[in-house]
């Protein structure tokens, strides 16, 4: 087995493990609106969240928004930034439209906002992994100097989502590899394409983790060491369990 | 092949428990379960339940899967995505069935 897994007790296949890899590198590099130290800030504040109190404390409630408080977070993130790891990575059947239009009005821009998302998600990826696994979580990648790209799509406008996104029609040539080709673009990826470097970054994983775009409906051959129903069984469990009807 | 076959989409709520047509599929939702749970003795016993039903290499797989659903879904709720609308007309009945529009994120206040 090679590098993040290499001491592992049970064996990674090894597209995994180097999917693994290249996301721990793509967290500690500079993004598109976050440098690489606010972004290995948000993985550290990801995996703390678990523990926040206020988070379970609203978890708990009725109406979460009437709990009051502070997240006990690790003091490195402005305080919308943390909300926002926060509800993500604690509750995230009880996100809404509002929330998200006022975390925005908070202070933090649209890109940001994705940008955010996609750490959160990559990490919960990867440590929910190891956790299944019994293994313990991997160390987090050290930030690399840099300054963000700030590239935002000039076709990124209002659509399905919260948050602008690109439609397959009006990408342009930065963005041509964007979506697989053979079958329409999914929702879920065009869901953070206002950032499309964290679409290419995310469905790598998503690619060795769960299939390949177009492995999804090929029902003739199996790709995985476990069946696509029993593939879809699982990711349709867990998604009851976040309370996500996508 | 996956296709034609009969599946019971109540385990996918928890309202049944059962194989749900799949095989070995009581021991993965009970895996899954076990791990975005909080119990580790439960998700011990499901792990090495699920690893010698499936082998090690299954067991990659299914945690693989469960973890980056867990993150799929988070992106989905955070950035409001609806269903696909073929996706919509093609899942009404069995979605109505199992009760689970009320996780809606448009019907989110």
């Amino acid at each position: 087995m090679s590098g993040l897994y290499a001491s592992s007790p049970i064996a990674i296949r090894d597209d995994l493990a180097k999917a693994h890899a290249r996301a721990w590198e793509r967290i500690g590099r500079p993004g598109t609106w976050w440098d690489g130290a606010a972004r290995v800030a948000i993985a550290a504040e990801t995996r703390h969240a678990a523990s926040c109190r206020l988070c379970r404390l609203r978890r708990e409630a009725l109406a979460p928004g009437a709990i009051e408080g502070k997240h006990d977070s690790l003091g490195k993130l402005s305080e919308v930034v943390a909300e926002v790891i926060h509800h993500i990575r604690n509750d995230p059947g009880r996100l809404s439209e509002r929330w998200c239009r006022g975390v925005i009005a908070g202070g933090l821009s649209e890109e940001q906002y994705v940008e955010t998302v996609s750490v959160v998600a990559h990490v919960v990826a990867i440590d929910t992994m190891a956790c299944g696994l019994g293994l313990d979580a991997l160390p987090l990648p050290h930030p690399q100097a840099g300054v963000p790209s700030q590239h935002r799509p000039v076709a990124a406008k209002p659509g399905g989502a919260w948050v602008p996104w690109l439609e397959p029609t009006d990408l342009g040539d930065a963005e041509a590899d964007l979506y697989p080709t053979g079958r329409p673009a999914a929702n879920i990826m065009k869901a953070m394409s206002l950032v499309p470097d964290e679409v290419r970054g995310f469905f790598d994983l998503v690619s060795r983790q769960y299939m390949p775009p177009l492995a999804m409906r090929d029902f003739s051959r199996e790709y995985r060491a476990i069946s696509h129903s029993q593939i879809e069984l699982l990711a349709a469990r867990v998604s009851a369990l976040n309370q996500c009807l996508y | 092949m996956t296709h034609h076959r009969d599946y019971d989409l109540n385990a996918v709520t928890g309202a049944v428990e059962s194989n749900a047509g799949v095989p070995h599929g009581r021991l993965l939702v009970e895996f899954a379960e076990a791990v975005l749970g909080e119990e580790e003795a439960a998700l011990t016993r499901a792990r090495a339940a699920l690893s010698e039903a499936i082998g090690p290499p299954g067991l990659v797989d299914a945690a693989g899967v469960v973890g980056l659903f867990n993150a799929i879904d988070r992106v989905a709720d955070a950035t409001g995505i609806p269903l696909e609308a073929e996706k919509a007309a093609a899942s009404a009945d069995f979605r109505a069935a199992l009760g689970v529009d009320r996780f809606d994120v448009g019907a989110r206040t």
